[in-house]
């Protein structure tokens, strides 16, 4: 099996698109009032549930390639299993994460390295998972909107802004405060999931998906 | 791989079903398929069309929930994905991905059950009949074996059913089949 190194530090080996880093400014926020903290988690899902979005990822060049996610979340034990498939059904990659790490069930060349395992989790958690802390500064603005700061323990940062009217952002910065993935989220929201999803990810390595909702379950 | 009959009194309506297929030179089908999946309470449902022209052309064509469009004639197969308004190429190395699958497509259409390198073929004269095709050693790592379900209209498969290893399947029921129409060549040329 024959693999360049490029496609183990890629998100989907290729899914690789020629944009910059963009860093909006960090809002200063103090911790909020008590009321408001339910607000930081309300892109969430709460109680069990499963999807179906249709993904579609731009590549360098000009390519892409369109494919199906199926993922599902136990919340209550910050459990997520997700599945790539072709459009034809054709399972390429499913893997668990557990507060145990990673568990591959079923991979496919080329998506059978650990970075990708990794680096295709880590974006899924971060759509549907909050952060385990508790928020460090939240805040409501007067037009309703939340805004929300976690810090990681690597001093790396998520924050979450945006009201469930207007759509969501989720930013996540490395511990120099630089952007390194952004995530807009859009209604409706059906089942607590967003109809649609636009994530960039700047560094290491960039790409964009673009995620349909397809089949929201139960 | 050989044929491998359940019952030796079937062979003769075997005999008879080959030669019914060995007459068919095109075909054209809507068709549904569910896809079962063990995370998932509720199948995956997709619809399509396919056309297919003997030896080797085929069109499988998803209309939703994802657009898409697998195209095969001869040694040549294109993959294109509808996207934000056009038909996107597919990447190289998924293309190659998927040959395997339309060369057994294409075996389907013709009835050459027992020309498949990946699979042991097993007929059952039902009704209804079906072909068992049971997968060889590497391959049953993802499917496990592969119902044909023939309809009693010569020459036409009603159903597909596809089981994997740990539970999952896909069921594909074909509709409006048509045996042997006309249509453009260009079907397995453009998106």
């Amino acid at each position: 099996m024959i693999r360049s190194k490029g496609l183990d530090i890629c998100l989907l080996g290729f899914l690789v698109l020629s944009v910059g880093c963009v860093s909006p400014p960090k809002k200063t926020l103090v911790p909020g009032s008590p009321d408001d903290l339910p607000g930081c988690y309300a892109i969430f899902p709460r109680e069990s549930w499963e999807s179906v979005y249709r993904i579609e990822a731009t590549l360098r060049g000009g390519g892409s390639s369109s494919l199906l996610g199926v993922t599902k979340g136990e919340p209550s034990e910050r459990r997520l299993q997700s599945l790539l498939l072709t459009p034809e059904g054709f399972i390429l990659f499913d893997a668990e994460l557990s507060e145990g790490g990673i568990a591959v069930r079923k991979v496919v060349v080329p998506f059978d390295s650990p970075a990708f395992a990794r680096g295709l989790m880590e974006d899924v958690s971060l759509l549907f998972l909050p952060p385990q802390a508790k928020p460090i500064a939240w805040g409501k603005e007067t037009d309703g909107t939340m805004i929300c700061n976690w810090e990681d323990r690597d001093d790396s940062h998520t924050e979450i802004m945006g009201s469930m009217d207007r759509g969501w952002r989720i930013l996540r910065r490395d511990k120099e405060g630089k952007v390194i993935k952004k995530v807009v989220l859009n209604g409706p929201f059906v089942n607590g999931l967003a109809s649609r999803v636009e994530l960039r990810a700047f560094k290491p390595a960039p790409y964009r998906l673009v995620m349909t909702l397809v089949q929201p379950s139960p | 791989m050989g044929l491998f009959f359940a019952e030796k009194a079937s062979a003769q309506d075997w005999t008879s079903i080959k030669e019914t297929f060995r007459n068919i030179r095109s075909v054209k089908a809507e068709f549904l398929q569910e896809r079962y999946l063990q995370i998932l309470t509720k199948p995956l449902i997709s619809e399509g069309k396919l056309f297919f022209y003997t030896p080797d052309s085929l069109r499988w064509e998803y209309l939703n929930p994802l657009r898409s469009v697998m195209l095969q004639k001869g040694s040549t197969i294109q993959i294109y994905n509808f996207s934000e308004g056009v038909w996107k190429p597919e990447m190289p190395q998924a293309v190659e991905a998927r040959r395997m699958v339309l060369a057994e497509i294409s075996q389907w259409f013709q009835g050459r059950f027992d020309e498949s390198k990946a699979f042991k073929h097993f007929y059952s004269p039902g009704p209804p009949a079906r072909v068992t095709m049971v997968a060889g050693e590497g391959i049953n790592r993802f499917i496990q074996r592969i119902e044909i379900i023939l309809s009693v209209k010569p020459g036409v498969i009603d159903r597909v059913e596809i089981e994997e290893p740990g539970g999952s399947r896909t069921s594909i029921e074909f509709r409006n089949v048509e045996i042997n129409p006309s249509f453009s060549s260009e079907v397995f040329e453009k998106p």
